[in-house]
This record gives C-alpha cells, sequence and structure tokens, in this order.
C-alpha cells in the first residue's frame, strides 16, 4: 500500500546487510558457520523468532505496541505444560475414609467396584501399606459429609484411622493376578484392564517390595512386554495396573492455549480502543502480570513436556531431509582453516540437511499473514488505521474493531510462538522463559522496515530482520566476540539500520522535492 | 496566497478600536503581524513615531504590544502568580522568587478587577477568570496596546459584561485596545472606532455615529456576485435527509432541525465556530447526537459511526483535507478505494483491486484529477485535487445524501469553478447536497437553499429567492442580539 517503491529498496538494503553478514561469517569461519547443524539451528531460531516478530509487526502497523509478548511467551508455555501434565493414576483406585482395627473394617468411597474376594492393594504411605481381601460388603452410610461403603477385610488392619480435615486417609485399588513372568514379559490376569504402551504395572506383594514397571508392548490377553527386566520378580507378586492420564489431549491442551492468549488480545484491543488507554501502558501492565501468573500457576517450578518425547518432541526436534549432504572440511587437514571445501559426499563425512518443522510452520504464517496484510479487506484497514486513523474512521471504516484485531494478531501469534518455543526447549523455568522476547520481536520488526509511526512495514521485511537478528546472534558466537557485548551489537545494528533508513527517507524527500 | 493587501491603521492611546470583516478578510493576519508572530512582506510599523519591526513575539512585548489568542495560552497546572511571570520569573541567588511573584500578581490583579489569590492552579478557575489572568499577565509587561481576537467566543454574558467593564477601564487608563470580533453588538458597544476588512484589504472606516449594525453588515460583504456561478434548474424530489432537534455534544443546549431533498443544494452558512461542523459530524456518526433523530429516506436511523452511516448512503467530505478527508501517504487508488474495499470484497473477505483500480480510473477521468498515475502519494498533489480525490473516494460509493465542509478551502480558483460545476451536476443527478460554507458568495452563488447557524443554533432558513449577503450576516451574526442591545 502506497509507497511500495520504498518499501522495496528497505528489503533490497537489509537484504543486503544480511547477505553482507553472511560473507563475513564464510569467510572468517566457514568450518563452523557452513556446518548444517549450525544452519539448521540459525532456521529454527529465526523460525520461533519470526512468529513473534510477524505478530508484532501488526501491532505495529497498527501504530500501537506490544510489550507483553515475552510475558506472553512465558505464559502460554506454562499453560501447555499444566494443561498436558499427566498423572499415574492405579485403574479403579478409590479413597479410604477410615480404618477400624478392631472390627477389622475400612470405609472406602461408595463408588468402588468391589466384589467379595477380591484382593485389593491398600496404600497410606511406606510404612502403612499391603495386601487385604474383601471378606464382606457392608452397606452405605454416610461419614463426614461422604458417602461410604464398609468393607471387611482379612487380614484385620493393624490400627485404626481416621481422615483429618476432609483428606482421605490413603487410596486402595483392585490387583490383578499375575499369571505368567519371565524376562521383561508378564502376562497379567484376562480381568485385568486392557493397558497400552507408556501405562505402567505395579508389582505388590505382601513380604517384598513393590516395584513400578513402564509397558513397552501391551498383547491380546494382557501379555505385556516392560522396558525392563527384574530379576526379583515372579508371578507370586499382584498386579496394579496403572493408567497414564494426561489432563488434556493435546489438540484440547493447544485449542486451550490459543482461547486464553485469544482472549488476552481481545482485552489488550478493548482497553486500548474504548477506554483509550494507552498501548504502551496496557501491555507493560501485561508484562508484568502474565510474568507473575506463569510464575504463580506453577508454583515457580521449571515445567516440561517429559511424557511427550515421542509427540511434541518430535515435532521440535523433527526436520525434514532435503537429501542435500555437505560439510565444511580443511584442504589439508593438518593446515589452518584459510583453505577450505565443501565435501558433498557421505562417504567423505558430509552430513544431511534437514529443514526443522517449526520452520515449516512459520512458513505458513509467512504465506498467511502476507496474504492478510495485503489481499483482504482488514489488511488494508489496518495500513489504513495506523497511517492515520482519523481519516479512517472519517472513510467509514470500524477504526476499534481494526485495531483490536491488531492485537488479536499478535497475542494469537505469541501464543503460537510460546508453544513453539517451549516444546523446544521442552524446560520452561516461568521466572525467565521470554525475558527479553518482545524486544527482540519489536526490533526485527523495526530493522525490517516497521515504523513505529504506523502504517509502514511489511510481512517479508520483518522475516528478513529477524533473519538478521538471528545471524547477528550466530556470529557472536562465531567470531569469538565477547558474548557480554551480545546486546550492544544488536543495538548498534539496529540503530545503524534505522538511521540508514531515516537518511535514505530525507534523501529521497530532498530529491524529490528538487524534481517538483 | 494573499492573506492581506496593503492596508493601514493607526492607533491612538486610550481608544477601543475594532476590527471586523468576514472569514478570511485578513483580520488575524493583520493582527499577527503586529503581534510579531508573522512578519509582514511588506510595510512599515511605528510605535510612538519611531520605525520598528518586530521579528519575534518577545520584540512586539517589549514595545507594549501584546496579543491575546482566542484560545488561551495559560499552562493549566501552574497557579496564576507563575503563569503571569511565565518565563519572567523574579529570581533570588537564581531560585525562582515565589514571595516576589504573588506580591507583584495581587497588584496586577486588582488591575484588572480579580479578586483571586495568586496562587490558584489556572485550571480550577472559569474561562472568564483565565481571561482575566490573561490580561493581568500583558499588563505584567506594561502592555500599551491589548490585541483581543475574539475574547468572548467562550465566555458567558454575565463573564462577558465584566471583560466590557474590565476594557473599558484599561482605556480610561490609557491602555489601547484593538477588539477582535463578529459580534457585532458588542463591537458596537466598546469601539470608538471600527475598520471594516474585505478581502484583505481596507474597505471602510466606522467612527462614532456611524457603527450601527447595518452599516457594518453592509460594508462587510457588498460586492458583486460574479457569472462565476453557471447555474442549471434541477428537478427537486423527496426529502432525504431529515434531522429532528438534534442537539450535538458541543452545543447542547440548542436543538437543531433541518431537511435536504433529492437534488437540492443547501447551503449552511455561519460564522467560524458556529457549530455547523459539529453537525455535520454528528449526522455523519462522528460525534454521537446526545439527542434528537436523523431520518434517512423517511425511515429513522440511527447512526453510531461513520461505517453506519456510508452504509445508509451517507457521504462527508471533511473540512481538514490532510487529517481527515485523505490518508495523506497513501496513493490516489489507495484513498479512492478506501471506502468502497469491504463493499467489493469476496465473502472471504479478499480485497478486488481491479475493482478499485477501475473505480479509481473513472473517478480520475470524471472529475478530472490531474495526476500522473493512480499510484501517486496524494501528498504531491495540489489543494484541488486532493479534494476531487475525496470527493472521488465518496462519489465511487454513490451516495445519497452527500455533506460538503467547507468543500472549497484552500482550493485555485479554478479547481473551485471545477467543484462547484460537480456539485451542480450531482444535484442535476438527483443527490442531495448539504454543504458547510464561510464564503458568502458561494452560499448564495449555489444554494436552492441555505440555513444560517449562529452559535450552535440554527438561526434562519432562507429561500432562494432571500438569498443575499446582508439576509445571511444578519442571521449568522443573529440579529436578535442586536434587538437585545437596542432595548
Amino acid at each position: 500500500m502506497g509507497d511500495r517503491g520504498t518499501g522495496l529498496l528497505k528489503i533490497a538494503g537489509i537484504t543486503t546487510l544480511l547477505l553482507l553478514l553472511w560473507c563475513i561469517l564464510i569467510w572468517d569461519s566457514p568450518l563452523s558457520f557452513l556446518t548444517t547443524n549450525n544452519l539448521e539451528n540459525l532456521l529454527r531460531r529465526t523460525a520461533l523468532y519470526g512468529v513473534l516478530g510477524i505478530g508484532v509487526a501488526f501491532v505495529i502497523i497498527s501504530s500501537g505496541i506490544d510489550l507483553s509478548i515475552g510475558s506472553l511467551v512465558c505464559l502460554a508455555a506454562c499453560l501447555l505444560a499444566l494443561f498436558l501434565h499427566v498423572d499415574y493414576v492405579p485403574v479403579g483406585q478409590v479413597d479410604v475414609w477410615q480404618v477400624r482395627a478392631d472390627a477389622s473394617t475400612i470405609s472406602v468411597a461408595a463408588n468402588h467396584g468391589f466384589n467379595e474376594g477380591d484382593e485389593l492393594w491398600y496404600y497410606k504411605d511406606r510404612r502403612n501399606k499391603g495386601l487385604v481381601k474383601v471378606a464382606g460388603i457392608g452397606g452405605t452410610e454416610i461419614l463426614d459429609g461422604t458417602s461410604v461403603t464398609v468393607l471387611t477385610v482379612d487380614p484385620a488392619p493393624k490400627r485404626d484411622q481416621d481422615s483429618e480435615e476432609g483428606k482421605p486417609v490413603g487410596k486402595i485399588s483392585s490387583t490383578f493376578d499375575v499369571i505368567n513372568y519371565g524376562g521383561n514379559a508378564a502376562e497379567l490376569d484376562s480381568n485385568a484392564p486392557k493397558l497400552k504402551h507408556n501405562d505402567k504395572v505395579l508389582f505388590v506383594h505382601n513380604s517384598e517390595t513393590s516395584r513400578e514397571k513402564t509397558v513397552d508392548q501391551a498383547g491380546e490377553n494382557n501379555q505385556l512386554i516392560l522396558t525392563d527386566e527384574d530379576s526379583g520378580l515372579n508371578a507370586e507378586f499382584r498386579a496394579v495396573p496403572i493408567r497414564k492420564t494426561p489432563y488434556m489431549s493435546i489438540p484440547l491442551a493447544l485449542l486451550s492455549v490459543f482461547g486464553i492468549v485469544l482472549c488476552l488480545g481481545v482485552i489488550h484491543g478493548l482497553l486500548i480502543t474504548r477506554l483509550k488507554m494507552q498501548p504502551f501502558v496496557v501491555t507493560l501492565c501485561g508484562l508484568l502480570i502474565y510474568r507473575g501468573l506463569s510464575r504463580w500457576l506453577t508454583n515457580d517450578q521449571t515445567v516440561g513436556f517429559i511424557e511427550y518425547q515421542e509427540t511434541l518432541g518430535k515435532v521440535a526436534t523433527g526436520r525434514w531431509e532435503t537429501g542435500i549432504q555437505f560439510m565444511p572440511v580443511k584442504v589439508d587437514p593438518a593446515g589452518d582453516a584459510s583453505s577450505w571445501k565443501l565435501v558433498w559426499d557421505s562417504a567423505e563425512g558430509a552430513q544431511m540437511f534437514g529443514i526443522p518443522y517449526s520452520f515449516f510452520i512459520f512458513l505458513g504464517v509467512i504465506f498467511t499473514a502476507i496474504i492478510f496484510l495485503n489481499l483482504t479487506v482488514w489488511g488494508r484497514h489496518l495500513q489504513a488505521v495506523g497511517r492515520n486513523e482519523e481519516a479512517a474512521r472519517y472513510s467509514g471504516i470500524s477504526t476499534h474493531r481494526i485495531t483490536t484485531l491488531a492485537y488479536v494478531l499478535c497475542a494469537v501469534l505469541t501464543g503460537l510462538g510460546g508453544v513453539m518455543f517451549a516444546i523446544d526447549s521442552n524446560s520452561i523455568a516461568p521466572s525467565s522463559f521470554g525475558n527479553f522476547f518482545e524486544l527482540y520481536a519489536i526490533a526485527a520488526a523495526v530493522l525490517g522496515g516497521c515504523s513505529l509511526r504506523g502504517g509502514e512495514g511489511s510481512i517479508l521485511g520483518v522475516v528478513v530482520g529477524t533473519a538478521l537478528m538471528q545471524t547477528l546472534y550466530n556470529s557472536i558466537v562465531l567470531l569469538k566476540i565477547p558474548d557480554e557485548l551480545e546486546f550492544t551489537i544488536i543495538g548498534a545494528v539496529i540503530l545503524f539500520g534505522v538511521a540508514g533508513d531515516e537518511l535514505t527517507r530525507m534523501l529521497a524527500a530532498k530529491f524529490r522535492s528538487k524534481e517538483a | 496566497m494573499r492573506a492581506l493587501h496593503q492596508v493601514s491603521l493607526t492607533l491612538k492611546p486610550g481608544e477601543v478600536l475594532s476590527v471586523i470583516g468576514e472569514n478570511g478578510a485578513g483580520k488575524s493576519t493583520l493582527m499577527k503581524i503586529l503581534a510579531g508572530v508573522q512578519p509582514a512582506d511588506s510595510g512599515e510599523i511605528f510605535v510612538d513615531g519611531k520605525k520598528t519591526a518586530f521579528e519575534s513575539t518577545r520584540a512586539a512585548m517589549d514595545h507594549g504590544i501584546v496579543l491575546i489568542h482566542q484560545e488561551l495560552n495559560l499552562c493549566d497546572n501552574l497557579n496564576v502568580g507563575q503563569n503571569i511571570f511565565l518565563g519572567r520569573e523574579p529570581r533570588k541567588f537564581g531560585i525562582v522568587n515565589s514571595r516576589e511573584i504573588s506580591q507583584k500578581s495581587e497588584e496586577f490583579l486588582r488591575r484588572v478587577g480579580l479578586s483571586v489569590s495568586p496562587k490558584t492552579i489556572v485550571g480550577r478557575l472559569t474561562i472568564g477568570k483565565q481571561q482575566m489572568v490573561e490580561i493581568a499577565k500583558a499588563l505584567s509587561v506594561d502592555a500599551r496596546v491589548l490585541i483581543m481576537d475574539e475574547p468572548t467566543s467562550s465566555l458567558s454574558s454575565k463573564e462577558s459584561a465584566s471583560l466590557f467593564e474590565l476594557i473599558e477601564s484599561l482605556r480610561d487608563q490609557g491602555v489601547s485596545i484593538i477588539y477582535i470580533s463578529h459580534r457585532l453588538a458588542e463591537v458596537k458597544r466598546l469601539s470608538d472606532r471600527v475598520i471594516v476588512l474585505r478581502d484583505g484589504e481596507y474597505c471602510n472606516e466606522l467612527i462614532g455615529d456611524e457603527i450601527t449594525h447595518a452599516n457594518m453588515v453592509s460594508n462587510m460583504v457588498g460586492r458583486d456576485i460574479s457569472q462565476f456561478y453557471n447555474r442549471t434548474p434541477h428537478k427537486i424530489g423527496e426529502t432525504v435527509l431529515k434531522v429532528n432537534n438534534l442537539r450535538t455534544p458541543h452545543w447542547p443546549q440548542h436543538p437543531v432541525s433541518l431537511e435536504v431533498k433529492a437534488g437540492e443544494i443547501v447551503g449552511l452558512a455561519g460564522l467560524v465556530g458556529s457549530g455547523r461542523t459539529e453537525l455535520l459530524r454528528s449526522i455523519f456518526g462522528i460525534d454521537r447526537p446526545l439527542s434528537g433523530s436523523v431520518e434517512i429516506g423517511k425511515q429513522t436511523v440511527k447512526i453510531r459511526n461513520p461505517k453506519e452511516a456510508v452504509n445508509h448512503g451517507i457521504a462527508l467530505v471533511p473540512e481538514d483535507r490532510k487529517q481527515h478527508g485523505l490518508i495523506i501517504d497513501l496513493s490516489v487508488q489507495d484513498n479512492i478505494g478506501i471506502a468502497g474495499l469491504q463493499k467489493h470484497a469476496n465473502r472471504f473477505g479478499f480485497a478486488n483491486f481491479q475493482k478499485q483500480k477501475s473505480d479509481t480510473e473513472i473517478m480520475i477521468d470524471r472529475l478530472g484529477i490531474k495526476t500522473p498515475s493512480d499510484r501517486q502519494i496524494s501528498k504531491f498533489l495540489s489543494g484541488g485535487n486532493q479534494q476531487k480525490v475525496v470527493l472521488g473516494k465518496w462519489l465511487s460509493m454513490a451516495p445519497k445524501l452527500l455533506l460538503l465542509d467547507e468543500p472549497t478551502r484552500g482550493v485555485d480558483i479554478g479547481a473551485k469553478q471545477e467543484i462547484y460545476q460537480l456539485i451542480e451536476k450531482l444535484a442535476s443527478e438527483s443527490m442531495a447536497i448539504l454543504f458547510v460554507s464561510s464564503e458568502l458568495e458561494e452560499v448564495i452563488g449555489i444554494s436552492d437553499r441555505a440555513y444560517v447557524m449562529h452559535e450552535g443554533q440554527l438561526t434562519g432558513e432562507l429561500d432562494r429567492s432571500e438569498l443575499n449577503e446582508e439576509s445571511i450576516m444578519r442571521l449568522a451574526t443573529n440579529t436578535a442580539e442586536l434587538k437585545e442591545a437596542k432595548t
């Protein structure tokens, strides 16, 4: 929209800068820069930060600002971790509310499914546990407001126990016969619930220590292959099947996270358009609030996705192999690095170059964003509102809605970025995860030609800007620049980039006025 | 453009001189030159017979000439004393001497008859009292000439009365006052002498008994209407817009009712600040009216924002072209296409750029927009062509009702005539047109009918046969006020 020529010039300028930096890196340290590993890393980091950059670009184009990005990344990551939190729950486990030694009874929650003759595993703590047999099932009664069933058990419990502060005394669950055990294979009673890969089995015995085993494969009729062997185990043990229960399924968890960040974006937008609050203030408060919320929700504990190595973990670390193999090596293995060549054959040690999956997500975001911003009515309205909100309103544009939309888009993309960062790092420390990300995003957008005056900016520019930022970061490592200087260098490059941009703008204006 | 051409005036000590004229007659420019706000291209200023030149307001102030603006120049957050001595604070060891400020301020406040403490925060005072503070500030620099530009525009009648008393007492103290006002009753009451400007030129001087309402009006206007306006008769149809008792947030005490029919050109005359722009803004949904109703084609509609107005077939060409009319950094095509983006989009929200381009080409052709291409940035077009871009934006939407706010402001004479012809043509195509203009000639030249406003109030409606400069001016300056003054 508008000054298309200047826009292209800007992208050309920054692309030149990026290529120049690549040339320097290839010239200075080809052996580390041109490895597939390093290049893949560069792509992955560009993808992750680029999603945030595109998000904030929408807000900057609307002539606003979003400072809450870093904290929102952390919040999204923490929420995802909490939503996907996995518990291992014994099948059919119920609470025990009272134990009576004399009467040889225990009172369990009324929703139990036990039958007379069942052998149950009672667990309170390491000392108070054991197998009991159900000798009789009594009636249902109310105990401290809870509906319980009184079971007569054999052997009789050693001492009385009562619930305290509304908490159950312990837990009790059904056990099943181990029909066969050998090596890492176990067969359970056919009545036992069917188990799946990654579920667990607790083997219990009245006189031996109980052992928890993870199921690797499950066949028909509960023939299980466990992940490890145990010579101490035998068919005398009884089995408590334990099921892996995530709090939410992956699609539901993702949907919830996106729903929540979308709502936060709407709130930002409404505060800014309806209450006329300044974007800086609203999102600064967001920065503080979301950081605090993340720490509180997680009890300030590092969270992660250890249970999801095979699903989310694969997406994070996965890559699409291009079939191209290469590796930079010294021409003379004994000589210095100044003469080097690329080898293309795996026989000589070349490695497969793969494109990380996250980069494909990034490509999708880029594509959608470009179409949205340039071809749809809302994108064009957004650019108009950023240039001159009043004139846009006088032209019949719902400026409030468009501005709100910008904050929503930013929040949703931040949420997506948060999810991508979360599964990528797999370890989220709520007090520091995502720190300064808003500044990286804003810097990439500004470097890519977005003006904080609003209305100006292109998605491609932001992409190149992000790539430049990440290459800078890469070069600090590779060129052995002290990493204390990291911020200084990134800051200086942005400063020069934007100053150069303003300078060309002024020169262009001068040129035009002379022409006129 | 030349705002002022070869005007001379003299001012004696202890005299109240009023300067009157139509909007754009050059009053404000003259005053700005006298007060050193802007330099004159030619001419001389003599103070006490000595030739001087003012490069800045400070220089004018040093000669005792102070301009009091229409909008007051006080810092709301500072107190009265601090405002009076702003920039000239008495100091002691480099530290502002508050006690001295208070003591000296009290003296000036007494002279203007204002009984407030110098420690009062200015923002807490009424506008009338703030004006007094402004005058006290002028006295503190030993002003001998006070230039007051529309000082009563935001005062109540009681506050105005005490201002008049102050002006008279200052005159008796030997201070000369140049008084600029549209309110002829005030001018008549205060002035020893009146100078009339017309089109940036000196027109006449009225002294003593010559200062009558009728005399002033006939001097301010009274020029031939040129053959500038080629009127073609057009058929007037059904009512398109009917406004019933609409109260705008700016003038909540005056409900306004008017109507415009299809094919009718209705002028909305009045002085600057008489509430015409505010009325259009409320009809177009930019400001929400406090009460009253708007009917479009006999149907009562609720217009809460410009988007809804556009959906009802209303278009507004605003007064401030660069801020409201155009997005000045965008191309001609982007500007013409912006209003229709939503309308022409497909159901997935994709904009129709072919339609936008063809619409733009049609408008460039139809309105004769002089631009190197449809991708030209609007900033680089002339005022007239920019205005045509704004018109093009709305005409591409084919509105039923076109609201125009000062459509020919800042437009050269050729483009002006083209705009008049366009308005005529649109009316003959049975569009309803309501246009605000401060140029009497224009209102008389192209209107089928005109409404006149004064301070937010519709003071009258004039038919084509009744339309002349005097009748408009009488209503614009409000005859009621005149009658009040006579009794």
